[in-house]
């Protein structure tokens, strides 16, 4: 499908390098880098993978409601490029994983067609030395914060990876005569329940598959989102992303928490 | 293009004005004229938690011109912005120091960076607090650092073992690649990867990256926190992006770097009020 290419941009190679040679990089904030500290890694350094990305065409039936199969797969492709490369950037600095993982879509002026798709996090490193890398040997990724990744932690369970899934729906417009039925009544209307329903479920059953491919006992922080990018109002994105999670040998460590009632305003 | 830039270095170079501000709020005869700083109590109070104290409001400020022609055409970087970028942010960051230094700070916190990026000059401004460590004697001006972390984060930083060094700032400007008419036209109806934009795109903010990692390494730093990388098309020329990367420099302050974090619930949000809004 692509022709991407395989190796990382040489400035990239660059940042790297300066990175290996002990000095770290991180988007994280102050308490969040302080609790990653805390959970016993060490943040490497900020890494990102892009791609640029031309969605082809498909034709829509006015009155059909169907997925855009081609759509799907672009956004499925895009992302998975972007991801792969901030992987691969990981990998080159020998992480176990990445956290806070952030992926955006960026449009241009001068590509109306074309989309930006951009994941960064910070690539972290096990300070006891033993690897954490996930089931397929790379490093695990998850777009938990670090107050999120340090509570995880805490209860015995490790993120293997950040798993999506994608599904560009059209949703069928009403019909004239349809329209005036309903007009003044209180009713459901079918039609667009059951699209919306069934692009959100192709979605989300997406993403357990690609949570149980990594052998996850569950998905932590998942959520769903709608976009309708440049397509008009009735072709939307329903992306569900999160994190999967294995439990681990580790016992859980977390002390219950204290209740407080704050002062603020 | 100005050949020759004003030693930022010395405080000789801030304005008559800046100088009488300063005059007034440094010390006189030990007891403090006064003092000026955009904290909150909040943040007040964390510093005094940790046995700093606010000593002023400190600005940076530097405006550098560029030829408003090198943004329209060309390939690959637009060397002479991202150098004019560069001198704008070290010339305000010097200031700020210099003006740090004028009322014997140990250093700047939450800093705020404004940028204006516009055809014919880029212009950086950098307001923030000076502080130092309650009843602390002047420090070479070499160690006064600044940073754009919280006065909240500073606290917590200097809690679990670090210090901050300095800002490091990165920035590139590139021109966006121009594609082909006929590949766009064969493209249209594919699902494709533009590899040139990629590239060209990936290099630029790999570029920006990378210079604040220089900046870091020269300031001697551990590792940068808080990293802001922002991006975008410039809104006077769609053809030219800009990519920028700050943080805070920081560095191992003690031997042993733990926090020792308490899990809370709040009880607060009990009220959920159900607002029930009229039918439309």
């Amino acid at each position: 499908m692509s022709d991407a290419p395989k190796d990382l941009p040489e400035a990239s190679e660059r940042r790297l390098e300066e990175i290996e040679h002990g000095l770290f990089t991180s988007d994280l904030s102050v308490n969040e880098f302080l609790l990653v500290k805390e959970a016993g890694y060490h943040p490497l350094g900020l890494v990102m993978g892009s791609s640029i990305y031309h969605t082809g065409l498909q034709t829509r039936k006015w009155g059909e409601s169907q997925e855009l199969t081609k759509l799907t797969e672009a956004m499925y492709n895009a992302r998975e490029l972007a991801m792969t490369r901030m992987e691969e950037e990981a990998s080159e600095l020998g992480a176990d994983g990445v956290v806070g993982v952030r992926l955006d879509v960026n449009y241009y002026e001068w590509g109306k067609d074309a989309a930006e798709f951009i994941a960064v996090g910070t690539a972290v490193k096990a300070e006891d030395g033993v690897s954490r890398r996930n089931a397929l040997g790379k490093p695990f990724t998850s777009d938990l914060s670090g107050q999120d990744f340090w509570t995880l932690l805490r209860t015995g369970y490790l993120p293997q990876g950040l798993v999506m899934g994608t599904c560009v729906y059209h949703i069928a417009h009403r019909g004239l005569g349809q329209t005036l039925a309903t007009t003044g009544q209180n009713v459901e209307l079918p039609n667009f329940t059951q699209a919306l329903y069934e692009a959100r479920e192709l979605a989300m059953t997406r993403m357990q598959d690609e949570a149980s491919q990594l052998g996850a006992a569950g998905v932590v922080g998942a959520r769903l989102e709608e976009k309708t990018h440049q397509w008009g109002s009735h072709t939307i994105e329903f992306l569900a992303l999160g994190t999967a999670v294995t439990r681990t040998a580790d016992e859980i460590t977390l002390t219950p928490p204290v209740t407080i009632i704050s002062l603020d305003h | 293009m100005t050949g020759a830039a004003p030693s930022p270095n010395a405080s000789g170079d801030l304005p008559a004005a800046v100088r009488q501000a300063l005059a007034v709020a440094e010390p006189v005869g030990g007891a403090r004229a006064g003092l000026t700083s955009d904290l909150t109590i909040d943040e007040t109070l964390i510093l005094h938690s940790v046995a700093w104290a606010p000593r002023d409001l400190v600005v940076g400020l530097s405006v550098q011109s560029v030829p408003s022609s090198i943004w329209s055409w060309g390939s690959g970087e637009i060397e002479l912005a991202s150098r004019a970028h560069a001198r704008a942010f070290a010339h305000a960051v010097a200031r700020l120091h210099a003006e740090a230094v004028a009322v014997g700070a140990h250093g700047v916190v939450g800093v705020h960076v404004e940028r204006r990026i516009l055809a014919s000059h880029i212009e950086v401004e950098l307001v923030g607090t000076a502080v130092a460590p309650a009843d602390a004697p002047r420090i070479p001006d070499g160690q006064v650092f600044v940073s754009d972390l919280s006065a909240r984060d500073f606290a917590l930083l200097l809690a679990g073992g670090w210090r901050p060094v300095a800002l490091a700032v990165g920035a590139s400007f590139t021109y966006a690649p121009r594609r082909a008419v006929g590949a766009a036209l064969r493209q249209q109806t594919q699902n494709v990867e533009l590899t040139n934009y990629t590239a060209a795109l990936y290099d630029a903010r790999s570029t920006a990256m990378e210079r604040m990692q220089r900046a870091a390494l020269d300031a001697h730093g551990a590792g940068i926190v808080d990293v802001t990388v922002t991006e975008g098309p410039l809104r006077f020329a769609a053809h030219a992006i800009g990519f920028t990367a700050w943080g805070t420099v920081v560095v191992p302050a003690s031997s042993s770097q733990t926090i020792d974090p308490l899990t809370v619930v709040s009880l607060d949000d009990a009220v959920n009020a159900f607002d029930v809004a009229p039918l439309a």
